[in-house]
């Protein structure tokens, strides 16, 4: 495996600046616009103790990550579609190493997307939380993050390029409610609520709020999460091994 | 053969190998080595099992039955050594990036590329290098596609029909960048369907047709084949075994048919057997001339190849003319349909 590659890919999909205002400028303005509205006259949500401009941080930092690390599904039908990894099948990258590459891809704009919302809500709108704060909530949305990228890579494996968009539509919008991520889950209904224990963008707002907080019990989004990685990721060899024997 | 990893191990070595794609059969058997330093055109129509063949090869499809060796090695190990190279069909650059970006990209994943620089310098990509690949010409676009496929410094590179898209000017260039390539002693493989452009640039021509390989020898030997024009005309007296005997020992003829009361010959010398025709048969009209197409070339040996192996005898072989284009699993004749002696 190639760090040079894996360097140069990210580096590339960092650059990619059309992808990045999609994956910015939603979080963005819904941050600037709850914001304003929830988080200017410094109240406190009483489920989690933490200033509302803060979690109206997390939530919009963390659907940024997600929006970011699902990205990477276009990236793959596009190059499949293009006949880009067969370029690449004719180099020492491996097909498991170029699978690797859109992971190490993800996470690197997912970070980009966390920090820069992060950072605009600090400037925008002041929220006063310790530096060590912010650097926890960042980690906890990132490794958050993971079940994401490897989503990602299902629906790049899977997905013909005419169903991948409303495969990720309905994948991104699923996750993004039932995660608490676009409203506070405790303004949805109770079934909904339950559901959400189970879907890894919960979790990953969880960790968020967890670091933001400096404290929490991080096993139970840890396992979770885990278990999401996991699971998809045998699903992604088993789809990787059954593509390579076919051909 | 048993050499497996000998110094000088064939560049490529294809045993046996068939494809087939549910009921359509791809590669119907094909025996082929080509010796390190061999300048090889794949030479046959569309569907005649080329991109396949190197596909194959390559190790990018799996065979249903047979071996591909590169350097006496699986074809993933000579690839992950950086030992080949190649410009594929349907094998597109990321349109986003420069010419430059596309070959860094790729010079990333090799262990020991050449500089970026060099690359696009071989490839004649210096000028198009900042210019974004969605905004290339067909010509630049495979010249860009060639700088990828050499920046790992291959000592072979398979060709699938590489100046498809090219206008007079770019192919000359690009065959150019190719010579300078082939001359430090490396292995090229290409497809194409440019009998002239096998003729000009390879040193061996393999003719494919419906999955097989027909013929196989240097270009003269080849042309010799192709060569040639058909006479077509109509007759008014009545066909028989001794009039086909006497049509077939007109000067240069090749090969004898006739549909109702057309006749049609295949001559390598078409004025004097038409002279001699004419001077033997007063009623023979409506006479038309043509050059033996490539078409009519490859209908014939893939003709030859269905029916009963003599019918090879239509090559003007001199060589061991092994009658070995059915199915492979027959035997240890790895050469199949040798033009020339090659073994």
């Amino acid at each position: 495996m190639s760090i040079a590659y894996l360097g140069l890919e990210s580096v590339r999909q960092l650059k990619n600046v059309r992808s990045l205002v999609f994956t910015f400028a939603i979080p963005l303005v819904m941050l600037l616009l709850f914001g304003g509205i929830y988080g200017a006259n410094g109240a406190v949500d009483k489920v989690t103790g933490l200033p509302w401009i803060v979690v109206t941080t997390v939530q919009m930092a963390g659907y940024g990550g997600m929006m970011a690390a699902l990205g990477q599904a276009f990236t793959i039908v596009t190059e499949r579609s293009l006949g880009w990894n067969r370029q690449l099948r004719l180099t020492p990258l491996s097909g498991m190493g170029y699978l690797l590459s859109k992971v190490v891809a993800a996470l690197a704009v997912a970070l980009l997307a966390i920090v820069a919302l992060i950072i605009v809500s600090v400037v925008v709108f002041h929220s006063s939380l310790p530096f060590g704060s912010w650097a926890m909530a960042a980690l906890g949305l990132w490794l958050g993050v993971i079940p994401f990228a490897f989503i990602a890579l299902l629906i790049g494996q899977f997905a013909k390029p005419q169903f991948a968009q409303p495969l990720f539509m309905v994948i991104f919008f699923g996750m993004a409610i039932l995660g608490g991520l676009w409203v506070p889950l405790s303004v949805l209904p109770s079934w909904m609520t339950n559901i959400a224990q189970v879907v890894p963008s919960y979790w990953l707002n969880r960790l968020g709020q967890m670091g933001a907080n400096l404290s929490g019990d991080v096993l139970e989004p840890m396992l979770v999460l885990l278990a999401w990685t996991v699971g998809l990721g045998a699903v992604i060899v088993w789809r990787y091994r059954r593509d390579a024997a076919r051909q | 053969m048993n050499t497996t990893r000998a110094i000088e191990a064939p560049a490529i070595q294809l045993r046996g190998l068939r494809k087939t794609f549910g009921s359509i059969t791809a590669v119907a058997g094909i025996d082929l080595t080509i010796q390190q330093g061999e300048v090889v055109a794949l030479l046959g129509p569309n569907g005649a099992g080329k991109s396949t063949t190197i596909d194959l090869a390559l190790g990018l499809a799996s065979p249903t039955a047979g071996t591909a060796t590169l350097f006496g090695e699986a074809p993933r190990t000579a690839i992950a050594a950086g030992r080949v190279g190649a410009m594929l069909q349907g094998g597109a650059l990321l349109p986003d990036l420069t010419v430059a970006q596309a070959v860094a990209l790729i010079a990333a994943a090799h262990k020991h590329p050449l500089s970026v620089a060099e690359a696009l310098e071989r490839a004649k990509c210096t000028e198009i290098a900042k210019q974004r690949v969605s905004k290339l010409s067909g010509g630049q676009a495979q010249r860009a596609r060639f700088a990828v496929a050499i920046v790992s410094n291959p000592d072979l590179m398979f060709l699938d029909e590489p100046t498809a898209a090219m206008d007079v000017e770019a192919r000359r260039t690009f065959w150019q960048s190719m010579r300078e390539f082939t001359d430090a002693g490396r292995t090229v493989v290409f497809a194409t369907h440019y009998l002239d452009e096998a003729d000009a640039y390879a040193d061996r021509i393999v003719m494919m047709a419906a999955g097989r390989v027909v013929a196989d020898g240097t270009p003269g030997e080849v042309k010799a084949v192709v060569s040639g024009r058909r006479i077509r005309a109509s007759f008014d007296f009545d066909w028989t075994p001794d009039i086909e005997a006497e049509l077939a020992e007109l000067p240069g003829v090749r090969s004898v048919e006739h549909r109702g009361d057309v006749l049609s010959l295949v001559s390598d010398d078409s004025d004097a057997a038409l002279r001699t025709l004419l001077s033997l048969h007063q009623d023979v009209h409506d006479i038309e001339v043509t050059a033996h197409s490539m078409d009519d070339a490859f209908l014939a040996l893939t003709a030859a190849a269905d029916a009963a192996p003599s019918a090879r005898a239509s090559l003007p072989s001199a060589g061991p003319s092994s009658p070995s284009v059915e199915p492979v699993e027959t035997g240890p004749a790895h050469n199949s349909a040798l033009i020339g002696d090659r073994s």
